[in-house]
């Protein structure tokens, strides 16, 4: 089960069809709140978050996840289309275990998500 | 994006295959809505909601009368604009257009009407800020006579433990009570930028603040917003007296108090003692404005 929190509707229907497509059962939220409540109800395998959510940023919102001890050992990945290296230093700052760029990459995408699982064990 | 139909009320200015509306005839939503789509491709995106949209017009004096919104000639929005307006000088913030609907001036339009909002409004200073990088909206302003006053940092601290100091731990702290944070802001000497500057932090509220003295008789004060997630629009004094190691203190004791929270704060000019006051205590650099300034 993979998270995905983006408000970007266009992003968020690519990336929902790729990783279902790559046979992953995907749950959407379009901000942040939405997000964090999501995961609550759910133990996600993985959690996509996009950087910049309407309601709050997102590395608010990651930081909030990091405190969540039921996520501990799940992987939280940032996706944004900030310039790749403010992303990663942003991301590793925030305790994010990897960053996805956008606009996304078609071709890799489905690989990228699948070698976050493989480094936590989860598929 | 579904938008009311066009108003009769409101008067409509029309430039050959443009239209320009003020932003009052949106709604929050409607106004969130189009800032997003100007954004979609943008540096730093910073998506907006109807609350946030809210707020952001409240906090930072934006007039809906005097901020534009471009519509095309089939009647759908093409960009924004928004300007706050404080005594004699105006702020410009928000300008976005819609990708797709680029490549007609229509940034040059919004711009103008804008600084035609200033003059109206017997403006002597126009002030904004770029993202650094955003060339083409660089070169705009540029163009229109702003030139570059300071290069502004955006930074952030993720929730992390601290660790212990001794001498700051034995640092006497006493809470601000809420007259002395509006007294302590109301006397706050200006220059800084828009957002942070001390009408900005009193109206977006939820503040808090106090007085640190430490061992050696060094006093000094922190007054900052902290909401349920997020600690931002953080300000130090007593300015005169303010050394990097005092302005180090005082985030000590504020990230003590909220060990918990993330910490996101805007616009330190690139050369501000804080700035090294900050990185002790693990901000990192998000990305940087330039702020820039005409006068009438």
């Amino acid at each position: 089960m993979i998270v995905l929190i983006e408000d970007n509707e266009q992003n968020a229907r690519l990336a929902v069809k790729l990783m279902q497509h790559a046979g992953h059962e995907v749950l959407l939220a379009g901000d942040g709140e939405e997000g964090l409540g999501l995961v609550e109800d759910v133990q996600p395998d993985l959690i996509l978050v996009d950087l910049g959510l309407p309601d709050m940023d997102g590395q608010t919102v990651v930081a909030l996840l990091r405190q969540q001890p039921a996520l501990e050992q799940v992987p939280i990945i940032a996706f944004t289309a900030w310039p790749q290296e403010t992303a990663f230093q942003m991301a590793l700052a925030y305790g994010c275990d990897g960053v996805i760029t956008k606009p996304i990459n078609t071709r890799v995408f489905a690989d990228q998500i699948e070698s976050y699982l493989e480094k936590t064990g989860t598929v | 994006m579904s938008m009311q139909p066009l108003p009769s009320g409101f008067e409509l200015e029309r430039y050959d295959n443009q239209i320009i509306i003020p932003c009052r005839h949106y709604s929050f939503t409607e106004l969130a809505a189009i800032y997003n789509e100007t954004r979609i491709d943008y540096i730093v995106p910073m998506p907006m909601n109807a609350r946030r949209m809210e707020e952001y017009v409240r906090f930072y004096d934006i007039d809906l009368d005097a901020s534009p919104v471009s519509l095309n000639a089939a009647e759908e929005p093409t960009g924004i604009g928004m300007i706050g307006l404080r005594a004699d000088r105006a702020w410009i913030t928000r300008l976005g257009v819609i990708p797709h609907r680029r490549g007609r001036k229509t940034g040059q339009l919004l711009m103008s009407k804008m600084l035609e909002q200033a003059r109206n409004h017997r403006c002597r200073l126009v002030q904004l800020e770029v993202i650094k990088g955003n060339e083409p909206a660089h070169r705009l302003f540029t163009k229109l006579g702003f030139t570059e006053t300071r290069e502004l940092l955006i930074i952030r601290r993720p929730p992390a433990p601290l660790t212990p100091v001794p001498t700051l731990d034995a640092a006497l702290v006493i809470p601000l009570t809420p007259d002395q944070i509006i007294t302590n802001l109301v006397l706050y000497p200006p220059g800084a930028s828009w957002v942070e500057e001390a009408r900005s932090v009193l109206q977006a509220g939820n503040l808090q603040g106090f007085n640190v003295t430490l061992a050696d008789g060094t006093q000094g004060w922190i007054i900052f917003q902290c909401t349920r997630v997020q600690i931002a629009h953080v300000i130090f004094g007593p300015l005169a007296l303010l050394t990097e190691d005092l302005v180090h203190a005082l985030l000590y004791h504020m990230h003590q108090q909220f060990p918990q929270h993330d910490t996101k704060v805007e616009n330190i000019p690139l050369y501000d003692l804080t700035w090294r006051a900050y990185q002790r205590l693990g901000y990192v650099e998000s990305f940087r404005r330039m702020e820039m300034f005409l006068h009438f």
